[in-house]
């Protein structure tokens, strides 16, 4: 049930985010809603689910995007690694403590990203682009997140999916 | 408030998840892997087909509902009418721009004399880095990488792969994209390049002509990327630089990506 819930939001997540995402493009960014549902999920569940739901979200971003499939999940783990520590040191996290571990993880899977392109030759965009559109994504996603983890929050608690988060 | 404490550092898995994501990446980058990627990647066009006409039904329901309750304010009595002439004519709107975007591809495909597959956007690239679309027409439709994508007012982008049943397009727009082109006017050569806001124009000095607002550019063919006098848009600034050996111009593109439903793959041209 649980690993069925799961899925089923990363996928309703990609297909909104390839569908109805680019709508609200703003400085040319979008919201990342696969990579918001990830961090969502790692500040509820736990970072061992954020780290497999990032490759199971990342995987179906890369069925969407032109080239090999793996770089968009390789992109998302680097973030999950970096809040499981913020985690495991934080006592009471709060909404300010989520929206900077969106930006945090948008900024590691917007480099991430590009260094994974560059590897398996995929082309890149320039150093300045790249700079310019991560920005205005980490500050998209961040503005985004408290309400993205309430709503899985919520979620969670519909379905029931685990312990209520302390 | 959120908290949910991780039980261990997750290095181990990390690292694991990590080595297997890269060698996915790696291994289907094979040549002999293509053809399940593309068919994997096949897997989601329905679906993405499918979301793509609910956000458009969604769209046309929240346009009535934006007017109706402009309406509600000004006349109470007429609102139930307002209501239901409105929706009609977002309806009919939304059909009359379908038509007139169908029709204009139609007059395309008689005026180049090219080979033309009509297809359907169903899906954007997943980030901002690369500006792609998604089309339903794939390998079982004649559609192949490389081949150019055009719309019935001038040029999109190029196929950058395609599956059986779905293609990825990659549009002028994407910072990577590249297409030579002249000037309608002054006959100037130069690229027009991507990014995230508009295209950008780098035109080569030619001794005693200069570019102006409001000239056409159009591919010229060279270099064998693209098929020459397709229309990619109108010059909107020209930014002129003595120390340099080119100018620089802003290009209003044909093409609003945003608002684009249908697009057409020539079929009989492919890059040299």
């Amino acid at each position: 049930m649980r690993r069925a819930f799961g899925a089923m939001l990363l996928v309703a997540a990609a297909l909104a985010q390839v569908t109805w995402a680019p709508r609200l493009e703003v400085g040319g960014a979008f919201p990342n809603l696969v990579l918001l549902a990830v961090v969502a999920v790692t500040w509820t569940l736990g970072a061992r689910s954020g780290l497999v739901w990032a490759c199971v979200g990342g995987v179906l971003l890369d069925l969407t995007a032109p080239g090999p499939i793996g770089p968009h999940a390789l992109a998302i783990l680097p973030g999950v690694y970096v809040i499981s520590f913020w985690i495991r040191n934080l006592e009471h996290p709060n909404a300010l403590h989520v929206a900077l571990s969106a930006a945090l993880t948008t900024a590691l899977y917007s480099a991430s990203l590009v260094l994974t392109d560059n590897l398996v030759g995929m082309p890149v965009p320039s150093f300045g682009v790249a700079a310019q559109l991560a920005f205005a994504a980490a500050v998209y996603n961040a503005l985004l997140m408290p309400i993205a983890i309430e709503l899985v929050r919520r979620l969670q608690t519909l379905v029931r999916l685990g312990p209520q988060p302390t | 408030m959120y908290g949910a404490r991780a039980q261990s550092r997750s290095t181990g898995l990390f690292l694991f998840l990590c080595a297997a994501m890269l060698l996915l990446a790696m291994a289907s980058q094979q040549p002999w892997a293509a053809g399940a990627r593309g068919a994997a990647k096949s897997a989601l066009a329905p679906v993405e087909g499918a979301m793509t006409s609910l956000a458009a039904q969604v769209d046309r329901l929240t346009s009535v509902f934006g007017d109706v309750s402009s309406l509600r304010a000004e006349n109470q009595r007429l609102r139930a009418a307002d209501e239901q002439l409105r929706r009609q004519i977002v309806e009919l709107n939304a059909a009359a721009k379908e038509n007139a975007s169908l029709r204009q591809a139609l007059n395309f495909q008689k005026a180049s004399g090219h080979r033309l597959v009509a297809a359907q956007i169903i899906g954007r690239g997943p980030d901002s880095f690369s500006r792609t679309m998604q089309i339903d027409r794939g390998t079982a439709d004649g559609v192949q990488p490389g081949m150019v994508v055009a719309t019935g007012a001038g040029l999109l982008g190029r196929v950058r792969e395609a599956g059986p049943h779905a293609a990825i397009v990659q549009t002028l727009g994407d910072p990577q994209s590249r297409v030579n082109v002249y000037l309608s006017k002054s006959n100037l050569q130069g690229t027009v390049s991507g990014g995230p806001a508009s295209l950008a124009m780098e035109i080569q000095h030619t001794l005693g002509v200069t570019a102006s607002n409001g000239e056409w550019a159009l591919t010229s063919g060279v270099g064998g990327g693209y098929p020459r006098g397709l229309v990619v848009g109108e010059i909107a600034s020209v930014t002129h630089r003595e120390s340099s050996t080119s100018d620089e111009a802003q290009i209003a593109w044909v093409n609003d990506p945003a608002n684009l439903t249908f697009v057409l793959v020539i079929t009989d041209f492919l890059p040299s």
